[in-house]
């Protein structure tokens, strides 16, 4: 059994605009998986039924043997943290110190052993120098590496990225894909939910959502050999493989040619 | 805009900022109790050399707390000018006709506009305007000539200038005290002790512990949204809007398109920070552990003590 499993669900925010339909998707433990999907697709949507912050109108989701109910919901948000877009509307804390502290605080840590944590997660995603510093005095990738701090100290098993580095620079994005690459390679469960390619390949497996429901899933190299499927799903191609397609359609694509462009998207 | 920070809180390690919040919080309280208990200008003259003494030697900068008195200056001007002009107890100080011509108005504007060109030395802004008082007062006394307009009665009492002194100190020793407490203490360890101290408030249905990380967001979130108006700003300024001059209605129309922006992104910041908070296992009243802690130390003993020793100074000056 997958460590998630969403069986058939649907949601609808009004009666008569349904956003997920009939969704069915399994992730493995220790799987880096991208859920790619145009603006409004309802990757978002998906991201907050996974941690119960809205209730499916249908269908099921297991988390780690465990089916998601209103019971349950407690349970599970310490299994899964969720990385949100803005980081600046997800920083609760004061200082850098207060906002790591605040899922322990919730879930009842002892202080002492609290403190232990903040030290050793802020370290670790480089962040010790700034314990005492305030939000308006960070970055927005500082901001994001604080909310991962916080969600390593309550252990998680997996990490929920929701477009999480959209609203940084080239330079933040890469250093955070690395830092999540790191993570991955450390075992945690990575969900990348992205409406970058680019940034889904770094995935094993890519999952495309279209209407509210899955379009296509596969491996990146399965993917790949299909650029049509992105273009379908409402996605914007990557420029090597935009000039790949280009190519293919006139007949003008060398073996080697076709290689190296996509070895130039891959290459990460 | 960027770093703003909120509260006057400023780093440092004298005897005040080791003192516990909740102490701190009802130590003020007190005093400022026991000093409106003092009913006579050498009481509060007194009162105000303890809190000078106190402030000197906890090293807290004096010159900060001049500046918390900034937005007071018109309240203890009022002051003045109330107790001098209705106050009728005592002995006359001062008895002078006071003037007005065609002349001395004129010279009155003219010190007005004097006054307002050495505006720009701001340190010394209080001690300019009183020279232009003492000017406006000298010009009605003495430069007048003729043809008169008018003439009235300056009549200034003893009392009159004892009392206004009186509340003036009265005033300064309580913004003293609050701005000690607000110099020495991080506006976390504030609402922290307020959290602490409202607790038992629970019996009566107020959940102390929500209570304090409502005023703890907000404060964390300020910076944030005075950093989006600024930024809305400046968008409007680029496309003409003038914030800055204007007719009264063009200011209103502005500070709408500034306030309905601000107020959309604030509702969905707020729903995206209730997700954030909800997805971190936060629960709505549910007991939580804290990573700072209040403890009491002999400070607070020091403090206890000496807050009392005022309290009981001021009771028995007025008993007696
Ligand atoms: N709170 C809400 N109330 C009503 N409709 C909503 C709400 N949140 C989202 N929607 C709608 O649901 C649809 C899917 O939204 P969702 O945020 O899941 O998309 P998304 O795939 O995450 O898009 P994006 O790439 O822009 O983040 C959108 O059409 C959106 O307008
Ligand atoms: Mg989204």
């Amino acid at each position: 059994m997958s460590y998630i499993d969403i069986q058939n669900i649907n949601f609808a925010y009004h009666p008569k605009r349904p956003i997920l339909q009939n969704l069915s998707l399994s992730i493995d433990k220790g799987q880096w998986i991208a859920i790619l999907g145009h603006n409004g697709s309802g990757k978002s949507t998906l991201a907050k039924a996974i941690i119960g912050l809205l209730e499916p109108d249908f269908g099921t989701i297991d988390i780690d043997g465990m089916t998601l109910s209103p019971t349950t919901v407690y349970e599970i948000r310490k299994k899964i943290g969720i990385v949100f877009q803005n980081p600046d509307n997800q920083f609760v804390g004061v200082t850098v110190r207060d906002d790591i502290a605040f899922g322990m605080e919730n879930l009842g840590v002892p202080q002492a052993e609290m403190l232990e944590k903040i030290d050793f997660y802020a370290e670790k995603v480089g962040m010790k120098a700034f314990l005492d510093k305030e939000p308006a005095e960070l970055s927005g990738g500082q901001k994001q590496r604080v909310a991962i701090a916080g969600i390593l100290a309550m252990q998680m098993d997996a990490i929920i990225f929701d477009e999480a580095t959209s609203m940084l620079d080239p330079t933040a994005r890469r250093e955070l894909m690395d830092y999540i690459r790191e993570l991955h390679n450390e075992g945690l469960t990575i969900i990348m939910i992205t409406h970058d390619i680019e940034e889904a390949l770094w995935a094993q497996r890519l999952v495309i959502i279209k209407d509210g429901t899955v379009f296509r899933q596969g491996t990146r190299e399965e993917l790949l050999k299909e650029p049509v499927t992105f273009i379908e799903a409402g996605l914007e191609l990557p420029v090597g493989l935009q000039i790949s397609n280009a190519l293919k359609q006139m007949n003008a694509l060398s073996l080697e040619l076709e290689e190296h462009l996509w070895e130039s998207s891959l290459k990460k | 805009m960027k770093n703003v920070i909120i509260g006057q809180y400023i780093p440092g390690s004298s005897f005040f900022y080791h003192i516990d919040p909740r102490t701190k919080i009802i130590a003020v309280v007190v005093l400022m109790v026991a000093t409106f208990l003092l009913e006579t200008i050498w009481q509060v003259l007194i009162g105000f050399g303890i809190a000078l003494i106190l402030i000197i030697a906890g090293r807290v900068p004096i010159r900060k707390i001049v500046k918390g008195l900034k937005p007071l200056y018109v309240l203890l001007l009022f002051t003045l000018v109330f107790q001098i002009a209705f106050n009728r107890v005592g002995t006359i100080v001062l008895d002078a006709t006071m003037q007005i011509s065609p002349f001395s108005i004129l010279f009155m504007i003219a010190a007005t506009i004097i006054w307002r060109l050495l505006a720009s030395f701001k340190k010394f802004s209080l001690l300019l305007f009183f020279a232009y008082l003492v000017g406006l007062f000298f010009i009605m006394k003495n430069l007048a000539f003729s043809p008169l307009w008018t003439t009235w009665q300056l009549t200034i009492y003893d009392q009159g200038l004892i009392m206004s002194g009186f509340v003036i100190i009265r005033l300064l020793i309580i913004i003293t005290l609050s701005t000690v407490l607000t110099l020495t203490t991080k506006p976390t360890e504030l609402t922290q002790g307020l959290e602490s101290l409202l607790r038992p408030l629970k019996a009566i249905g107020l959940n102390s512990e929500d209570f304090a990380l409502i005023i703890s967001i907000s404060l964390r979130y300020i910076p944030t949204i005075l950093d989006e108006a600024n930024k809305i700003m400046n968008a409007q300024a680029s496309r003409g809007a003038d914030f800055a001059e204007g007719r009264l209605k063009d200011k209103v129309v502005q500070v709408i398109s500034l306030l309905v922006p601000m107020f959309i992104i604030a509702f969905k910041r707020s729903e995206e920070l209730a997700d954030a908070m909800e997805s971190r296992n936060f629960v709505p009243g549910k007991p939580r552990t804290r990573i700072h802690d209040l403890k009491f130390n002999y400070r607070d003993l020091i403090t206890t003590v000496i807050t009392v020793l005022c309290l009981a100074g001021s009771i028995l000056v007025k008993v007696l």
